[in-house]
């Protein structure tokens, strides 16, 4: 043996290979309900995920700049006069609807549903696929709202008539 | 790291510190608890719960993006008086003579059409998960009113340029407060600070903007993360899958 050149595995002299399985059984399975120390698992997936966060903001920073219109003027009201992307779909609502409706019952509804939403959903199951009527639901007013928003946001322009957002844009951030 | 545990054991070290020795689950525990940043995570969680899968990080996602803004925001504040006579100059010096200003305030106007994308994103993603069960009831009702502040801390933001997209976003969204019964006008009165938008309305919005509002998120905040930080190990009950 000791005139043979050593076998050298990962940069360690390998001195004898006993047989036989591992006293910590085969490959460990990982848990996934196994609690895990918080330090380092999750605060270094944390960490990751703010410095994409940030990454992304600060290079939309260097990339667009934020608008700056002229100065305001109440006596020059600009047409299509549009609130803030956010408030878009209340605005498309306002057009179709009463402004009782559309700028007081519907916000109203809404923030008090989603505040309501776990005291009415008393179904203890967690998956999607047990939860069909929530999931429903909660899914249909989304996407309902998403649209509305895409509408008021893009779609609209002078005396709030329909555009197509790729002929004329009226969208403001 | 030789150096920084021979600075953890010395006696500033341990003033500061308190748990030098972090060699064992239990050390690190107790050093976790010892630490004001960290004390706000809880010691141990779930493996399951801590992949991108499970929240896509739209959480920390939100902290971080409040955390940037109230840095930018700070910066901001040194170079603007919320007056109708002088907030517009002050955005064109800003934009033109600070160092930074254009790029600072850049990343607060898109942080902050980001931290309302990311609220949002997260509300659903909690709403898809099922988080919102019991025990977590409140906690859900905390993070609606979150993403209310949220709106509000952009939509109160959005007029300080006083340009003409403030000006009028603002005269529209606040024109639908008056819709609401009986108070309506009155709610819209106190607002404004008047009939229309006008200096009293720039006051009252960058007050709300700067102290009102970012206090009241952290606050929340604070409760948000101390209530998911108790529950973290709970069960809601249910079976999942």
């Amino acid at each position: 043996m000791s005139d043979q050149e050593p076998v050298i595995v990962e940069g360690k002299r390998v001195l004898g290979v006993v047989p036989g399985t591992p006293p910590g059984g085969e490959r460990k399975v990982l848990d996934e309900q196994e609690p895990v120390m918080v330090w380092p698992h999750l605060l270094v997936r944390h960490g990751v995920a703010a410095l994409v966060v940030l990454v992304i903001s600060l290079l939309l920073g260097l990339f667009f700049n934020a608008p700056l219109r002229e100065i305001a003027n109440p006596l020059n009201t600009p047409n299509p006069e549009k609130a803030p992307w956010y408030f878009a779909a209340l605005q498309e609502l306002l057009s179709h609807f009463h402004p009782m409706v559309a700028g007081v019952l519907v916000p109203t509804a809404i923030i008090v549903g989603l505040m309501a939403l776990p005291y009415m959903d008393r179904n203890p199951r967690l998956a999607p696929r047990f939860r069909k009527v929530a999931v429903a639901t909660f899914t249909l007013f989304m996407v309902a709202w998403i649209i509305l928003t895409l509408i008021g946001f893009m779609f609209r322009g002078p005396n709030w008539g329909w555009v197509w957002p790729w002929q004329e844009w009226y969208g403001e951030l | 790291m030789k150096v920084m545990e021979r600075v953890r054991e010395s006696t500033i070290g341990r003033s500061i510190w308190r748990v030098p020795d972090r060699a064992t689950e239990r050390d690190r525990a107790a050093g976790h608890w010892a630490n004001f940043f960290l004390h706000i995570y809880p010691v141990k969680m779930r493996r399951k719960e801590m992949t991108f899968r499970y929240t896509w990080f739209l959480g920390v996602a939100s902290v971080v993006l409040f955390g940037s803004l109230v840095v930018s925001g700070i910066y901001l504040m040194f170079f603007y008086v919320p007056s109708p006579a002088s907030a517009y100059g002050d955005m064109q010096n800003l934009q033109t003579e600070v160092a930074f200003g254009q790029y600072l305030r850049n990343v607060h106007r898109w942080s902050a059409h980001l931290m309302v994308l990311v609220v949002a994103a997260h509300m659903a993603r909690v709403f898809y998960r099922g988080s919102y069960k019991s025990p977590r009831e409140f906690n859900w009702v905390i993070g609606v009113i979150l993403l209310v502040l949220t709106l509000l801390l952009s939509f109160t933001g959005y007029l300080l340029p006083w340009d003409q997209l403030a000006y009028w976003a603002v005269t529209v969204g606040a024109s639908m407060a008056g819709f609401v019964p009986l108070i309506g006008e009155t709610i819209k009165g106190i607002l404004l600070g008047g009939d229309t938008v006008g200096s009293a309305t720039l006051l009252r919005f960058y007050v709300l903007h700067v102290a009102v509002l970012p206090t009241a998120v952290g606050l929340l905040v604070t409760i948000h993360l101390w209530r998911w930080r108790k529950d973290s190990m709970l069960d809601s009950g249910g079976v999942d899958e």
